[in-house]
């Protein structure tokens, strides 16, 4: 595939105002600029989007830079505009008036002091492309309620009670986990938003929200539980169902997925791949009925044969063998995954602190998304912006010295 | 509004998928007005049985998980094999406008169903394909499932884990419906380069290139050699007031306390416990880190003598601030899951009720969802839609290759 002009990227040409924070909406804004967007981030002057500081979070890899930055505000322009200042609120409308795409996540009354909603936006550019996302949906006991990643998406859709083992505690997520795949509904609905315009003319209202994004992943346990149906518990590694199919702890704490169906055929060589040929004549385990009515006898005694060699070990040990087992990865592995590169996965950057990043996951045939430099800084672009908007050195001073500019 | 009013209305999708994740992404397609043909071979789609093969499914007398992947299509079932069938797909690939695939590489150049050779047949044709790990590179030809490409593989399963505790466990089919959206979006970004220039295209997306995207903060982190540590177990919190805690009814509290010093003495009311504020031990913030075990081991005890739903009204009386840790089985009775739009009815007799798509438009409300086909069912319709003669598709069935 030859790498295309920017101009040949499929959303070259369109003008996106991302007037989000934190990580779901700022990440579709991200994707729309991956695909050749013009994304103007619009952001308050001074700190800036709250996300800038993530990185200092205690529920974050702590890193000497600025990573989830680079990650969610790539490619984007920035602009440090007061919104409760009425002097920038001439600057927002001439930004509407020219754009495509605008893209929120207040909740709706935050919306509604800023005179940011739908309508009032339809009435400056009935061209335009609205885009909001809630923690909770438009309407409703909770719709004005912040919602976030961990409460919305995993705990209100429940997955988080749904991910675990019987007995034991909740799943956990991972940081923004849910935002970044409600990011890519986001774009759905604004590429739905934007065929429409280029139907009837006319722009519109599109949205999702946290919460129904994590009951659509959530989909098949919601959908029994629609029925009335529960999800049945799983068993600990060290109370399984199955032996055979069960996790296993190597000495470096890692686990070893072991998928030993066909033990009907494999049981003499699973016991000496693992070293204990014996096992297989042990009149406890002699049949396939035998292992499976004792999963709790058989389980003891893997456990310590398991927890006796290191991962690397193991899987040189099964390599072959036709013992089949699953690979639980480390973030630390894919980051060097041949096949990650393969399926594009990340990609270089031009920024010398964070030259590796990771791609949006849609693919085209018939364009690359973009390189990405440096994160804009707040107000990077202000004045640049403000020159396209026709703005003249007096007035772009003026704004400064009211404090509706940074 | 009228059915021809949705934003994709009049575009002829072929969906020949099993499974999920490109199901699911031909089912929002339908839900936005797509007509969309589902090609099955004799045996169906295995999804149709998943319920029944897996054990991780919940156990329903309707077959709800086929309903949820296969609402409003049609279903024609075609012999890919047979040389009859196959150039019966080719009349219904010339007839449409996106063709969906989730065959792993080698299968589809057996099935001569590769880009090229569809385009050649239609070159508008928009081809989307999804694959566990990529269209090259040493795993492209591996089945990739959800658990195994999405989660294991993107080291989301190793770190979803508390210290010393097994890897995280997804929910079924958690990462292929998330995966299903960017399907969704690589389809919309080119059937806009279709309207703009006239061509057709080949998008897709991979299992583990959604997993690692929807990781992508520890992703990236990682990119710069930087970690997170295991979660510290609930016994063992680095915070025992940012921490969860088992009610007596076997559900968990979510404590959020992020201004501590402010709501401690309405921790201790709500537990009935104004021994605790008094208490040197958790007299300050930095005792009460210093003695986070401790704490959570009081806490632990406390909780666990009381149901949920008491602990939810003495919380919130109390003005201490929580995340809830709903069931699935809450979110049906969720007024707020109606509210978002998540939870709609259906007009399927044996189940009223589905989950929408997520994405929501102002301009056209989702179809509602219809019965899942039965194998085979629109094969005549299908068929004499896209030309073929009565006696043709009679030949097709007297072969096999058209059931």
């Amino acid at each position: 595939m030859s790498e295309a002009a920017p101009s040949d990227l499929p959303l070259a040409d369109l003008v996106v105002l991302d007037v989000s924070s934190f990580i779901a909406a700022p990440a579709a804004a991200v994707a729309l600029a991956d695909y050749g967007a013009d994304v103007i981030k619009i952001e308050p002057p001074g700190e800036g989007d709250p996300h800038r500081h993530n990185w200092k979070n205690a529920g974050y890899p702590q890193s000497d830079r600025n990573f989830p930055w680079q990650l969610d505000g790539r490619l984007k322009r920035s602009i440090a505009l007061d919104l409760k200042n009425a002097e920038a609120r001439p600057v927002l409308e001439r930004l509407v008036r020219r754009a495509d795409v605008m893209i929120v996540n207040f909740p709706p009354p935050a919306r509604e002091r800023l005179r940011l909603r739908y309508d009032d936006m339809q009435a400056l550019n009935d061209r335009l492309v609205y885009c909001s996302l809630t923690g909770y949906g438009e309407s409703g006991p909770d719709r004005d309620r912040p919602g976030f990643d961990i409460t919305a998406y995993f705990g209100r859709s429940g997955i988080l009670d749904a991910a675990r083992y019987e007995g034991g505690p909740p799943g956990l997520s991972l940081p923004a986990q849910g935002d970044r795949a409600t990011a890519m509904t986001l774009v759905a609905s604004i590429l739905m938003g934007l065929r429409q315009r280029d139907r009837t003319g006319k722009g519109c209202w599109v949205g999702t929200s946290l919460y129904a994004n994590g009951a659509w992943s959530n989909g098949t346990s919601v959908a029994g539980a629609l029925l009335g149906a529960k999800l049945p518990s799983r068993q600990a590694p060290d109370r399984p169902r199955n032996a055979l199919t069960n996790l296993y702890r190597t000495r470096d704490d890692r686990w070893l997925q072991l998928l030993l169906v066909r033990d009907d055929r494999l049981w003499q060589p699973f016991c000496d791949a693992i070293g204990h040929p014996a096992l297989a004549s042990d009149p406890r385990f002699a049949t396939r009925d035998d292992r499976r009515t004792r999963p709790q006898e058989l389980v003891e005694v893997l456990m310590p044969i398991f927890a006796a060699r290191d991962y690397d070990d193991w899987e040189k040990a099964l390599a072959g063998t036709g013992v089949p087992f699953g690979v639980i990865g480390r973030v630390a592995d894919v980051v060097a995954d041949e096949q990650a590169e393969h399926a594009g996965i990340f990609a270089d950057t031009t920024n010398p602190e964070v030259p590796r990043t990771i791609n949006n996951p849609i693919r085209l045939g018939f364009a690359k998304p973009r390189p990405a430099g440096p994160p804009p800084e707040v107000g990077e672009h202000s004045e640049e912006i403000l020159r396209e908007l026709a703005y003249d050195e007096a007035e772009i001073a003026a704004l400064r010295a009211a404090g509706a500019l940074g | 509004m009228n059915e021809s009013a949705l934003p994709l209305a009049g575009l002829r999708v072929l969906d020949i998928s099993s499974f999920i994740a490109a199901p699911a992404a031909a089912v929002v397609l339908a839900d936005w007005g797509a007509d969309v043909v589902k090609v099955e071979g004799p045996e169906g789609d295995p999804n149709r049985r998943i319920m029944h093969d897996s054990s991780n499914y919940p156990k329903a007398e309707v077959n709800y998980p086929w309903h949820l992947d296969s609402r409003n299509k049609r279903s024609v079932v075609l012999d890919l094999k047979a040389p009859d069938g196959r150039a019966a797909l080719d009349r219904l690939i010339a007839a449409s406008d996106v063709l969906i695939c989730n065959f792993p590489p080698p299968v589809r150049d057996k099935l001569k169903l590769d880009y090229d050779s569809a385009k050649a047949v239609n070159p508008r044709l928009i081809y989307a394909s999804l694959t566990g790990y990529g269209e090259s590179g040493p795993d492209r030809d591996r089945p990739g499932f959800d658990v195994t490409a999405y989660f294991a593989r993107s080291g989301m399963l190793e770190a979803q884990r508390y210290e010393g505790g097994p890897p995280g466990v997804p929910v079924p089919a958690q990462g292929d419906r998330a995966t299903a959206m960017s399907l969704v979006s690589a389809i919309l970004m080119a059937v806009i380069h279709r309207d703009r220039t006239g061509e057709g295209a080949w998008v897709g997306t991979s299992l583990l290139g959604n997993g690692l995207w929807s990781c992508g903060v520890v992703a990236q982190a990682a990119l710069v050699g930087a970690y997170l540590p295991h979660r510290p177990p609930p016994e063992r919190p680095r915070s025992a007031l940012g921490n969860i805690y088992r009610t007596s009814d076997d559900r968990w509290l979510q404590l959020t306390i992020v201004r501590e010093d402010k709501m401690w003495p309405g921790v201790c009311a709500a537990l009935e416990r104004p021994d605790l504020a008094q208490d040197a031990r958790f007299a300050t913030t930095a005792d009460r880190r210093r003695h986070s075990t401790e704490l959570a081991t009081v806490l632990r005890e406390a909780f666990a003598v009381r149901p949920y739903e008491h602990w939810l009204a003495a919380l919130a009386g109390n003005g201490i601030t929580f995340g809830v840790i709903s069931r699935p089985q809450d979110v049906p009775d969720d007024a707020q899951a109606v509210a978002c739009g998540a939870v709609v009815d259906t007009a399927i007799p044996e189940m009223p009720r589905t989950l929408a798509n997520p994405i929501k438009l102002g301009f056209a409300s989702p179809r509602i969802a219809g019965p899942a086909p039965a194998l085979g069912e629109h094969s005549d319709a299908v068929l004499t839609e896209a030309g073929l003669t009565a006696a043709e598709i009679a030949a097709l069935r007297k072969t096999g290759a058209v059931r």
